[in-house]
């Protein structure tokens, strides 16, 4: 940084202690940006600096990070993000969790990076930011009130309706492992259990917005990059934009890799009745986009009458209508929508609700859960009755739901017998709506090794983009294997070069603060990495370089892992669950599963420098990536 | 003949770009709050509607500092920043929230079409914004009238594009 100005960034860090009731605001460190670049980098440099090793998610020493990256609330497209950093109390490990809306920008023009929320308020309390105007406020009035209800109330009582609301539901309040954090009503930052860390400080939302301007170094530069960017996306556009995310499940189906019944199958019979179609004919009211973005796959939909009457909201993504309605077998769309609804509402993350469902169903079956457990009811696939019932006893805590609360290993640890045989989750987190045996190798291996937050399809990045779908993603210039192998090929295929590459692109999305989705296209059509780098250099006036971007990735996965690394995780917890690993019995998949998960690492931990014997990050890597003091913690002497 | 930009509300999702455009057309940042511009959510209603200057000129004769006049060239209203000083009464006069004023400067914030290249038509994703020759604008400035006599009737009707 030449001038010694700042452009992109706001410059400025809020820290806020709620147990001392102290605002801090401290400037945002440059050496920092230059070594993680913003966003969940940032984060997982202070979780790592500021955390002590095995503190308690739940615990006033847990600390809160809302990030953004210098492209959010930019021109640059899709840009309206937000990711909220915390040790997570469904994992025990690195928690992020990612929502779009307007939260992200509304931070920066209120002239802040990031917020650190640290300590436990000893009353219900909310922060409200305006410029320079930071309070925490009495939230004892809506604590107990659902998202929409308290979000209402906020805009409405800070006088400012186009202020941007991220809070939490009862099920954060009620500690529900996987409550989220729900941002401008209906954009969920779903996964890891981000409501209930929310819940545990007493915070029950963050009310931001402000008239700051976000300064750009080269704007002439910076303007025709987003424009050839927000261009470039308008394929996208034509596929996410017409059907929702929920687009891809018919597709989805006929290949083979949509899990339904508890990941017992990848096909569904009845999925016309749950297709992105149904829902966009059906449903939709009208489309919504998230800030700053040209792509608008949200969907406002309703179910305007009968027994499953929904109010407008937005919702009922592709994950959703996978994990709630069709691996619990429903057969009509609209309790799915209700469920959806409630999850949104009452602040609860769809894809870990939906996999307790499942889950649930199965274990009635097999006698594990009895009607005594549930109030009388039963559980049977296809009920969706039962599981609106189930889904309203997970977000009371009441009977079983008080278990199912705890997340599906909770549930099965305590459940025993043969649970975990049937519990999905990889390191904690419940596997969400892809299946690794339908979907490709490099599926299942992203889901083994589950960096940074465990089981996860889309963080760091969709790695079936390579083997399955097969686009370059504009990632053959820096070394991605081409062509890809078949996509159930397991050793021997350059996967492990492919996975990092496609890894670290991904974790550019969340450094950078932008949606990934629109990533993950051909590489005419996507936001690829050199269009990022364009975007980035002109907006900071750094040169930041395809290459360098990579390297930053590089360090900020690695120091993820690290940082599981220092709670425990090892090798033998990159694994997938047994279900996963055995053979799908029916559908155009039929057959496949996975037999050499253990070369398949190898492979892997070889391209990313990983130790084989121990899953940690070799020294040299660390050092390679300016990692000393790291290295000196995970390979003590 | 004079362009008029108009707006196809059914099209917009509220994504905002034109917001940031309009700020970076004016003064190379990006900044909402410094936007001509603004598309007004309504949460729990299916509106997304762009907020933006009719050109209507009620805020000439309003203006006590003589700041504000009309270009010959493309019909806008322009801003003589030396004579404004932020006084506020544009904002009062309109009635649709589209004059402001800006935060930095407390200048008064009212659109200019650019000078006769909208800057938002370009970005607009769905294409809601439009910038018509008179005569192809006028049908959309009626269906944009229509629609406010029946506001209480749009909320929630599902929008088959």
């Amino acid at each position: 940084m030449a001038s010694g100005k700042l452009y992109g960034y706001s410059g400025k860090v809020l820290r806020i202690d709620l147990g001392k009731g102290k605002v801090v605001k401290e400037d945002t460190r440059v050496d920092l940006l230059k070594l993680y670049l913003g966003g969940t980098g940032y984060a997982a440099r202070i979780l790592w600096d500021e955390l002590k090793k095995s503190v308690d998610p739940l615990s006033p020493e847990n600390k809160l990070i809302v990030t953004t990256g210098p492209l959010t609330g930019t021109l640059a497209p899709s840009s309206g993000s937000v990711e909220f950093c915390f040790k997570s109390p469904l994992t025990g490990i690195f928690g992020q969790t990612r929502a779009g809306g307007k939260f992200g920008p509304k931070l920066k023009f209120a002239g802040y990076d990031f917020i650190i929320v640290e300590g436990v308020a000893d009353n219900p309390v909310y922060i409200n930011i305006f410029d320079d105007d930071v309070e925490i406020k009495d939230a004892s009035h809506i604590w107990g009130k659902t998202v929409h209800e308290a979000t209402e109330i906020l805009l409405e009582e800070t006088g400012n309706l186009d202020a941007s609301v991220a809070c939490i539901g009862p099920g954060g309040e009620k500690l529900i492992r996987f409550a989220n954090i729900m941002v401008d009503f209906d954009r969920a930052a779903g996964r890891c259990g981000g409501g209930a860390v929310m819940g545990s400080k007493r915070l029950k939302a963050i009310v931001v917005d402000g008239d700051r301007p976000i300064e750009i170094a080269k704007p002439e530069e910076f303007y025709d990059a987003a424009m050839e960017a927000i261009n470039a996306l308008s394929k996208v556009r034509e596929e996410l934009g017409l059907y929702g995310t929920a687009g891809g499940i018919s597709s989805m189906n006929e290949e083979g890799r949509l899990p339904a019944k508890n990941f017992q199958t990848c096909y569904y019979e009845e999925v016309e009745k749950l297709s992105g179609e149904e829902l966009s004919r059906k449903y939709l009211i009208k489309r919504r986009a998230c800030f700053s973005c040209p792509v608008g796959c949200g969907r406002y939909v309703w179910v305007p009458s009968g027994k499953y009457m929904t109010p407008p909201h937005e919702g009922a993504e592709y994950e959703t209508v996978d994990m709630i309605g069709i691996q619990s077998l429903m057969k009509s769309m609209e309790p799915l929508l209700r469920a959806d609804y409630l999850c949104n509402t009452y602040g609860i993350d769809s894809i870990s609700a939906g996999n307790v469902i499942a889950f649930a169903i199965e274990a009635f079956e097999k006698g594990l859960i009895t009607e005594q457990d549930t109030d009388g009811i039963k559980l049977r696939w296809g009920d969706a009755e039962a599981c609106l019932a189930l889904l309203q006893m997970i977000i009371e805590r009441r009977g079983i739901g008080d278990l199912l609360a705890e997340g599906v290993r909770r549930t099965a640890e305590k459940l025993g017998k043969n649970a975990e045989d049937f519990a999905c989750h990889g390191k904690g987190l419940e596997v969400p709506a892809h299946d690794t045996r339908g979907t490709s190798k490099s599926f299942a291996i992203q889901y083994a090794i589950g960096n940074p937050r465990g089981a996860c399809h889309i963080e760091p990045a969709w790695s079936g983009m390579w083997d399955s779908v097969r686009v370059t993603l504009g990632l053959r210039d820096f070394g991605l294997p081409w062509p890809p192998p078949d996509r159930f090929e397991e050793t021997g295929v350059k996967r492990g070069e492919a996975c990092r590459l496609i890894w670290l692109f991904g974790e550019l999305a969340s450094l950078l603060g932008i949606c990934r989705l629109p990533m993950q296209a051909e590489e005419d059509s996507n936001l690829n990495i050199r269009r990022l780098s364009a975007l980035v250099s002109a907006l900071t006036g750094w040169d930041l370089d395809p290459k360098t971007l990579l390297t930053i990735s590089d360090r900020v996965y690695t120091l993820k892992r690290c940082f599981n690394v220092r709670e425990g995780i090892s090798r033998k917890d990159d694994k997938l669950p047994k279900r996963l690993m055995e053979p799908l019995k029916t559908g155009p998949t039929k057959g496949q599963k996975v037999e050499n998960l253990d070369a398949m690492l190898d492979e892997v931990y070889e391209a990313l420098g990983w130790d084989k014997a121990t899953g940690k990050p070799t020294k040299e890597k660390l050092k390679e990536l300016g990692l000393d003091d790291v290295a000196e913690v995970i390979w003590p002497q | 003949m004079l362009k008029n930009l108009v707006v196809n509300p059914n099209k917009c999702t509220g994504c905002r770009l034109c917001e940031l455009a309009c700020s970076y057309k004016h003064f190379k940042v990006v900044s909402p709050s410094k936007s001509r511009i603004h598309v007004v959510r309504m949460p729990h209603e299916a509106i997304d509607t762009p907020i933006y200057c009719i050109q209507c000129g009620l805020c000439i004769d309003a203006c006590p500092f003589e700041a504000i006049s009309r270009s010959k060239e493309t019909g806008a209203i322009k801003v003589d920043m030396n004579k404004c000083t932020g006084c506020g009464i544009c904002v009062f006069v309109c009635p649709y929230g589209a004059a402001s004023i800006d935060p930095d400067d407390h200048k008064a914030l009212i659109c200019d079409l650019c000078g006769g290249d909208p800057e938002c038509v370009k970005v607009c994703p769905e294409n809601a914004l439009l910038y018509l020759d008179a005569d192809k604008a006028v049908a959309y400035k009626r269906i944009a009238f229509s629609r406010l006599q029946r506001k209480e009737l749009i909320a929630l009707m599902p929008d088959k594009r």
